[in-house]
């Protein structure tokens, strides 16, 4: 039974919430880069 | 700054303050403690990833319904969003089960149908790769989306069709009020962020497949080399 007392939590929730941004910064990144790069898009 | 990068901005901004609130303002979870902060990244994820989706579904039949470049595009751009976001749920989620259920990975109908999902749409990324001819292309990768969203329901209902460890779809029935707000927030940033990302991705898409479109089609295989026929060579 979980008691809210789960050791190195913050470590999991820091883990995917810099996952979470990373890929999404990445993929604008690549996108914005990729659409400088199209000048018919 | 275009309408994409609006909508782009202002998915970032709503997306930054629901995080911030799941992190710094909500109370820790009951039974979890603060891994259960990772629920505001998590089900926005899911939630915006099964809309892309359908959002793919959608522009699949208007591309049998019409033949239209631009309905390829935006399957091709919800696809490929829906994709990411579908990989994303899947680590998520495997990172959040690790101190929870005591492993990152278990063959849950919820993880296992997710995780066909996430392949079966990459496939169609794939077969888009694979095929040159702008028009059959365009039919093979739409019938391809519209037999793989057949698992998406099933994705959805399989915590109530079959016994899953993974927990039921959390609503405001069933998320405390302290928590709803920074769920919706984040739910909304992950949304109008995921529009914003289709609208840029499409117009990448639509300008590739108008010069395809103009461009001679591309043979299937490579032609065989007639070297019975006696033709002297260059």
């Amino acid at each position: 039974m979980l008691d809210g007392s789960i050791e190195g939590g913050w470590g999991y929730v820091i883990t995917v919430y810099g996952f979470t941004w990373f890929c999404l910064v990445a993929y604008t990144a690549s996108l914005v880069t990729r659409l400088r790069k199209d000048p018919d898009a | 700054m275009s309408k994409t990068w609006m909508v782009v901005a202002l998915g970032f901004t709503l997306l930054v303050v629901g995080h911030g609130i799941g992190l710094f303002a909500a109370p820790p979870e009951a039974m979890m403690g603060d891994v259960g902060r990772i629920l505001y990244a998590h089900v926005p994820t899911a939630w915006v990833a099964l809309l892309t989706f359908l959002g793919a579904f959608i522009c699949a039949i208007g591309v049998l319904w019409t033949g239209k470049l631009a309905w390829d595009a935006a399957m091709e751009a919800a696809v490929e969003v829906g994709v990411l976001l579908n990989a994303m749920l899947l680590i998520q989620g495997a990172v959040w089960a690790k101190p929870t259920w005591g492993v990152y990975w278990t063959w849950d109908p919820r993880l296992t149908s997710a995780l066909v999902m996430c392949l079966s749409f990459a496939a169609v990324l794939v077969l888009r790769s694979l095929v040159h001819q702008v028009k059959r292309r365009m039919t093979l990768s739409a019938v391809a989306t519209i037999l793989f969203f057949v698992n998406v329901p099933v994705v959805y209902m399989s915590v109530k069709w079959w016994n899953s460890m993974h927990q039921e779809m959390s609503s405001p029935e069933t998320v405390d009020a302290t928590m709803v707000l920074p769920l919706r927030i984040a739910a909304f940033g992950m949304l109008f962020l995921a529009i914003g990302l289709c609208m840029a991705r499409g117009r990448l898409a639509l300008a590739r497949l108008r010069r395809e479109d103009g461009a001679p089609d591309l043979p299937e295989r490579p032609q065989a080399l007639d070297l019975d026929s006696g033709a002297p060579h260059a």
